[in-house]
């Protein structure tokens, strides 16, 4: 998409009178001007895994990062950066609010897990399962995220009555329980609509959703395609498992397609990886009857490219639907494609999320 | 994910008992986007020069704990920080020679929320060994 094109297609105002007269009018209604937008800004710290990996960026330049491109709200990944998890010492507790404090931050999301397979060595009961996410409901409310992020199990498998015995804790420590709408979860299906019936049912206003934009996937990401074109998977598999992607076809269909053709570590690689986007039958439209109870957004991308749009999701469709719907809490920007170039490119991170936030504050209307 | 960076070259050396070298070991990263309890660890595989070591051959110490991977799959309260590397002692009487070497190590993660193996990663990495 050319830049003129993006601008006109993601209906800003400011932006497209700018080349009124340049480009004819769009066939279909535009968009709304999303200038309204009370969506926020922020970054789950996910986003720069590799750099914390290597030690080059600690926690507080995270948080420094985080203030200096304007985002206000910071999500955290518990696993990845709180010390002796899930019971961090009190003075790195406080060290944590004094950093929020001096960049001016809102905890929006814990994400957590609530491993039932334990590896595949043993399952967790129910009663620890609902322990297991009782203290991570604790430690949310330590660091003061008012949303936490759990798996369940499967990601596809909702996990009702894990949720619902929880809840009485999730009421008294004032937390959210948001179960993530992730890739392959199609938007109108038993995952949503059994959490939904759970909401309606107990009237909680203790559970909802995590939405990552990964579902809206509309192609597959090429930086992950190109990682298994280096593993050796074949054109001819390339070629079959995008069509496939786009035709929706099921993964165990193009995992057995794709066996056929050869079971190299690259074609098996490419074909399981690509179960995990999309499917492309979603549409933002369909967000409207879980579009209340969502109350953190995962703003996922793979590559910012240097137009300033995301290769494989369609955020100039996704954000004004969003304001539409009346979404009011935080898109946190949650970058996923280091682990596909880290093997040939040094990643910066901090560039590609950036981008992403140039990207969103066009589409708020922020800036043209 | 992390291939490149899991396994590190500092710190590998060969382990000594009584003067006589009983196996080697080497610092490895997860690599995986989170720390773990050791659990989750599904699998680890070292393979140097060629040669393979069995599974019983392996003790892995976090912080300073010590645990066969039978134990590991028990160890549900000790947990693999993010970043932080773990020593990994492959028990193989004589050790490894002084010299260059060539490491194939292969890590399983296992959460509950993707199939078994899917994130399984191997790591080449030539390292040389002093003593």
């Amino acid at each position: 998409m050319k830049r003129r094109d993006f601008l006109a297609t993601s209906g800003l105002a400011l932006s497209a009178s700018l080349y009124r007269g340049a480009i004819a009018a769009p066939a279909a209604k535009p968009n709304k001007t999303p200038s309204a937008s009370k969506i926020t800004r922020g970054v789950t710290l996910y986003s720069y895994q590799e750099e914390y990996y290597q030690h080059a960026m600690t926690l507080e330049d995270c948080l420094a990062e985080l203030a200096s491109i304007g985002a206000t709200g910071v999500q955290l990944i518990a696993e990845e950066m709180v010390p002796n998890y899930p019971n961090p010492p009190q003075a790195w507790v406080d060290h944590w609010h004094e950093m929020l404090a001096k960049y001016h931050l809102t905890p929006t999301n814990l994400d957590t897990f609530v491993d039932i397979y334990l590896g595949g060595h043993r399952n967790m009961s129910l009663q620890e399962s609902v322990d297991t996410l009782v203290g991570q409901i604790k430690l949310a409310n330590r660091l003061g995220f008012k949303v936490v992020r759990p798996t369940t199990g499967p990601v596809e498998t909702p996990a009702v009555e894990l949720v619902e015995r929880a809840l009485p804790d999730a009421e008294k420590y004032d937390v959210r329980i948001a179960p993530e709408i992730h890739a392959p979860i199609p938007l109108q299906g038993n995952y949503i609509g059994s959490y939904l019936d759970l909401i309606h049912r107990t009237g909680t206003k203790h559970m909802g959703f995590t939405l990552d934009f990964g579902v809206f996937c509309k192609r597959l990401p090429r930086v992950m395609v190109d990682y298994w074109v280096r593993r050796g998977a074949q054109p001819a598999v390339v070629d079959y498992v995008q069509k496939a992607f786009e035709n929706a076809e099921p993964g165990d269909k193009i995992m057995a397609a794709v066996q056929k053709i050869g079971a190299t570590e690259g074609n098996m690689g490419l074909a399981g990886t690509s179960w995990g986007y999309g499917p492309i039958t979603n549409t933002p439209a369909m967000l409207k009857p879980m579009a209340p109870f969502i109350y953190n957004i995962h703003g996922k991308f793979y590559e910012m490219k240097d137009d300033l749009t995301e290769y494989s999701i369609p955020y100039q469709e996704i954000i004004p639907a969003l304001v539409d719907l009346g979404y009011s809490h935080s898109i946190d920007s949650e970058y996923e494609g280091q682990r596909w170039t880290q093997d040939v490119i040094i990643t910066d991170s901090c560039e590609q999320v950036r981008r992403e936030h140039v990207m969103l504050r066009r589409l708020f209307g922020e800036i043209a | 994910m992390f291939e490149k960076q899991m396994v590190l070259t500092r710190g590998f050396q060969n382990v000594f008992k009584d003067g006589t070298p009983v196996g080697f070991q080497f610092l490895m990263k997860t690599a995986y986007y989170r720390g773990t309890f050791l659990d989750i660890i599904g699998s680890i595989e070292v393979a140097v020069d060629g040669t393979k070591y069995a599974r019983d051959q392996l003790r892995i110490t976090v912080g300073d704990r010590t645990f066969t991977m039978e134990e590991a799959g028990r160890a549900e309260n000790v947990h693999w920080d993010f970043g932080t590397p773990m020593i990994v002692t492959v028990l193989a009487p004589g050790g490894l020679k002084p010299g260059i070497h060539d490491f194939t190590v292969t890590l399983g993660m296992n959460p509950s929320y993707v199939p078994p193996n899917l994130f399984l990663t191997t790591a080449q990495k030539r390292m040389t060994l002093v003593m």
